[in-house]
């Protein structure tokens, strides 16, 4: 019989679809149970839940990627996942931070920066945009196309409570 | 020791109490006037602002406001009492909060753990019925007892995954637990129901063999199935047969003070307000046969 510490591990292990197949026979049974998947799909589930209500936008942009599913389950597998919604999007938008694609790292820094403003953060962050922030966000509330990057200028978007609306927003065109 | 017989009312009737996390005037008016306790989760009522959680107060506010008239009970989800190494202190940090302001008749948590090496699991995991668990479950009762000088109830969970090697029967364990510390227990028809139809627990062998004294509260709830599996999802109203075994736990228990009808608060928009307020009365009417 496995010690309480064993089993704990190992089951987390098991959830988070971490390190080598168990030896212990009970860890085994579980592996192999239709149960395991329900139980990672209700875990996966409430975060899913929780992002999509919290951030918005990022959550949009990430499903018409086809990202989402596994975007919310890489971090799930491998982070600590706060029970406090406003832990859990925070981390979540930060793990998007260093993503290859330009628009999904400037709509969830965005959202971060936005969720963190209203939360009380009296931080000033600008973000930089290869398309208009507004026309992006209004594509991903409508469910409409998203409008192309263009070519020739920048947008940068500042955030920071001080500003009417939070937010300004100016359009810097770019020499070549 | 604030032990669950020291507030036995065996002659009483258990009175009707209501999950509600807030933000739903609407909601609070119309199930005032059909309830008599209100049960609080601390941890659906907090907010974290990074580094520290603690009650929304504007939620508290409307509690204040329903007072007096109406009886507040504690449910928790996050202390995680069955954790092999620590229990979550972030969580008894916002039940102090609860009970500075309010006259709390009892608190409970759920005897599951939720939190491993500091890692969220993601759901919420029964212990294994074994004596390493029982002396550590036992010893964190004995800490709250202390701490909180009202009545302890712990509340038993669903088993989705197989079930472990065990030294106990799932009553067995139970009846060790509230004859070592002289907390209380919580039953949970809707998870029995779950339990029964997953794992093939054998409820009236359970009832049975469980000692009943100790049952303080009792959960109605309606979930929902998914590929196969019965879900502690509390997404609807309770079912005629969970309702049926409730009116028997409630015939059964002495000692049982509320019977409270569980439901997340994300499954209003789909039950919605008629359906609320219809199911708490269609319990207490069935609780007055």
């Amino acid at each position: 019989m496995l010690t309480l510490e064993a089993q704990q591990r190992g089951l987390l292990d098991l959830v988070k679809k971490r390190g080598a197949s168990p030896e212990d026979p009970y860890l085994r049974q579980v592996e192999g149970s239709a149960q395991l998947a329900i139980v990672r799909e209700i875990a996966l589930w409430w975060r899913v839940f929780a992002l999509e209500a919290q951030c918005r936008f990022t959550s949009r942009l990430l499903k018409r990627l086809g990202l989402f599913q596994e975007t919310v389950a890489f971090y799930f597998d491998n982070n600590l996942t706060s029970p406090f919604v406003e832990e859990l999007s925070v981390d979540f938008l930060d793990l998007l931070r260093g993503h290859p694609n330009p628009l999904l790292r400037a709509v969830s820094q965005s959202e971060r920066a936005l969720l963190q403003c209203r939360a009380g953060s009296g931080d000033t962050v600008e973000i930089l945009w290869d398309r208009h922030p507004d026309r992006v966000f209004q594509a991903l509330e409508t469910g409409s196309e998203l409008p192309p990057a263009e070519a020739g200028g920048i947008y940068r978007l500042r955030i920071d409570r001080d500003l009417p609306g939070m937010v300004a927003c100016t359009r810097e065109t770019v020499l070549r | 020791m604030a032990s669950a017989a020291t507030v036995s009312h065996a002659d009483s009737k258990p009175s009707l109490a209501v999950t509600y996390e807030g933000d739903d005037i609407a909601l609070l008016e119309r199930i005032l006037p059909l309830i008599d306790t209100i049960e609080i989760s601390p941890d659906a009522i907090a907010r974290s602002d990074g580094k520290r959680a603690s009650l929304r107060a504007e939620v508290l506010e409307e509690y204040q406001a329903v007072q007096p008239g109406v009886n507040f009970v504690a449910h928790g989800v996050g202390l995680s009492i069955g954790s092999f190494d620590h229990w979550d202190e972030g969580y008894l940090r916002l039940l102090d909060e609860l009970f500075a302001r309010f006259d709390l008749q009892w608190h409970s948590e759920h005897l599951a753990y939720t939190v491993v090496a500091g890692e969220n699991v993601g759901t919420m995991f029964p212990l294994p019925r074994t004596d390493e668990a029982l002396d550590l479950v036992c010893e964190r009762v004995r800490l709250l007892q202390e701490r909180y000088r009202v009545p302890f109830l712990l509340e038993h969970v669903i088993h989705l995954l197989p079930d472990s090697p065990a030294q106990y029967t799932p009553a067995a364990f139970l009846n060790a637990i509230t004859s070592r510390t002289g907390c209380g227990l919580l039953l949970d028809a809707y998870n029995l129901e779950c339990d029964a139809m997953n794992q093939g627990l054998d409820v009236p062998a359970f009832l049975d063999e469980l000692d009943l004294e100790p049952v303080r509260e009792l959960h109605l709830a309606g979930g929902v199935q998914h590929k196969g599996f019965h879900l502690d999802i509390h997404s609807s109203v309770t079912s005629e047969l969970g309702l049926a075994l409730g009116l028997e736990i409630i015939r059964r228990a002495p000692g049982l003070r509320a019977v409270t009808f569980e439901f997340l608060k994300e499954a209003i928009p789909l039950l919605g307000h008629d359906a609320i307020c219809a199911e708490l009365s269609r319990i207490r009417q069935a609780m007055q046969c």
